[in-house]
């Protein structure tokens, strides 16, 4: 009996063990007072009703109480995405345009050949304005490129120590350099602004594709329709990027944060618009041309470049006028202008 | 190559003027968004003010030889405080004996 009793109470041991056993994963799902999660939830909430979660704080800088704002999140997908695709098939689509261009249409050369005689395209003081908004352009788009496409392709190269210390570098270049751009652009806005106002002759000229595509010579004045995008361009785009670029410059003076992304956002597409564009600039400028670096080189081109690339161009008749026509026609040589 | 070399010279002059320029316009970060309270100030020093109680008590040593090169008696160097590793302070330590050795 004693026996029975035993295994009774033992059999009833077990099934109460099993029965707790059962029950207790069951209650530790139930819901309990305190919800991990119940602040998040509410965050998430919160910044559907107000766009926005926005603490206290007690440092100046009221701006830094906004914790979370959506429009950050498209702006940080704009710069860390967007942008590196733009700025690639600007500047690589730009390069090999360029690059099949060359191969297949080559240099433009001077048909007639050199003349022997030179006319002064620029003078000395045009070419400093050019080549000290040029070497300020060529700097600023380097540091530029390298704060979009610099983590991602030059840091694996060349190692952290390495890129922080040209990034800073760079960065400082940046920043001082763009007084002389700017100063720069607004030189070459007010010296040439005269021989750029688009007029019918651009029109023409338009039309027969400037000549570079065969031998056609559409007549041009001082500017070409093409020189004349090119400073318009450089004026329109270059206030773009320094306006932009001073509002980065000086954060939150006057602006919000909406702005400064704004700011950000119109300063990195202008700039890598502009840099393309001044690829195909340089091109034209350099391997593209014969004759045509000498204008910014020495200040001077040759007669029959001038003649076949700006033939309403003023000067021309002076030249003619001292020197006559009939004398140039004769003189095909290759003679390379000094 | 006189109207290049001159705009380099113009960017390097108006470079540089840039740069006194914005350092007078703007501060930097560290002072442009931050409150007294939460800035470490270098005329501060936690060191001066020890540096001031030793000077009213009579003169402790407090520190350790330490022998600065092999065959050579070290300089004198004060050990820090709990205090000042807790409040540290980058400030210049202008007449404090130099330490030889880290603590």
């Amino acid at each position: 009996m004693a026996i029975l009793s035993a295994r009774i109470q033992l059999l009833v041991a077990a099934i109460l063990f099993l029965v707790c056993a059962a029950v207790t994963p069951l209650a530790a799902q139930q819901p309990t007072s305190v919800n991990p999660t119940a602040e998040a939830v509410k965050e998430q909430q919160l910044l559907q009703q107000l766009n926005r979660i926005q603490g206290l704080g007690s440092i100046p800088d009221v701006k830094s109480y906004v914790i979370e704002q959506p429009q950050g999140r498209e702006w940080r997908q704009f710069h860390e995405v967007w942008l590196h695709w733009i700025g690639a098939i600007a500047v690589l689509g730009m390069l090999a345009v360029l690059i099949v261009f060359y191969l297949t249409r080559g240099m433009v050369r001077i048909e007639a050949g050199r003349s022997g005689i030179n006319i002064v395209r620029f003078n000395a003081f045009e070419r400093f304005v050019h080549w000290m908004t040029a070497t300020c352009f060529v700097i600023l788009a380097l540091s530029g490129l390298n704060i979009t496409f610099g983590k991602d392709m030059l840091l694996p190269l060349i190692g952290p120590s390495a890129f922080s210390s040209w990034s800073l570098t760079a960065k400082y270049a940046h920043d001082y350099l763009s007084f002389p751009f700017a100063l720069g652009v607004m030189l070459i806005f007010f010296m040439w602004l005269a021989g750029n106002i688009p007029n019918r002759v651009d029109i023409e000229w338009l039309k027969r594709g400037g000549g570079i595509v065969g031998k056609d010579h559409p007549p041009a004045y001082r500017f070409n329709a093409g020189q004349k995008a090119i400073f318009w361009i450089v004026v329109i785009g270059g206030a773009a990027v320094a306006v932009s670029g001073y509002v980065l410059m000086f954060p939150f003076y006057g602006t919000t944060i909406a702005d400064m992304q704004l700011a950000q956002i119109v300063h990195g597409v202008v700039a890598v618009l502009f840099v393309a564009a001044m690829l195909g600039h340089i091109y034209i400028g350099t391997i593209g041309m014969e004759g045509a670096f000498e204008a910014m080189g020495q200040g001077t081109v040759d007669f029959n470049w001038a003649k076949e690339h700006h033939s309403l161009w003023p000067k021309l008749k002076e030249q003619n006028l001292r020197t006559g026509p009939g004398e140039l026609r004769g003189k095909p040589s290759a003679t390379p202008a000094e | 190559m006189r109207a290049f070399l001159a705009a380099c010279l113009a960017i390097v002059v108006i470079g540089a003027g840039s740069y006194f320029a914005l350092s007078t316009l703007q501060q930097p970060t560290g002072v442009a968004y931050t409150t007294d309270g939460a800035r470490i100030s270098p005329q501060w020093s936690w060191r001066a003010v020890f540096r001031q109680a030793k000077a009213d008590e009579p003169a402790i040593k407090t520190g350790m030889t330490i022998p600065a090169a092999p065959g050579e008696l070290a300089d004198d160097c004060d050990m820090r405080t709990a205090w000042q590793w807790i409040f540290v302070d980058f400030g210049n330590p202008k007449g404090e004996a130099a330490c030889s050795v880290s603590q």
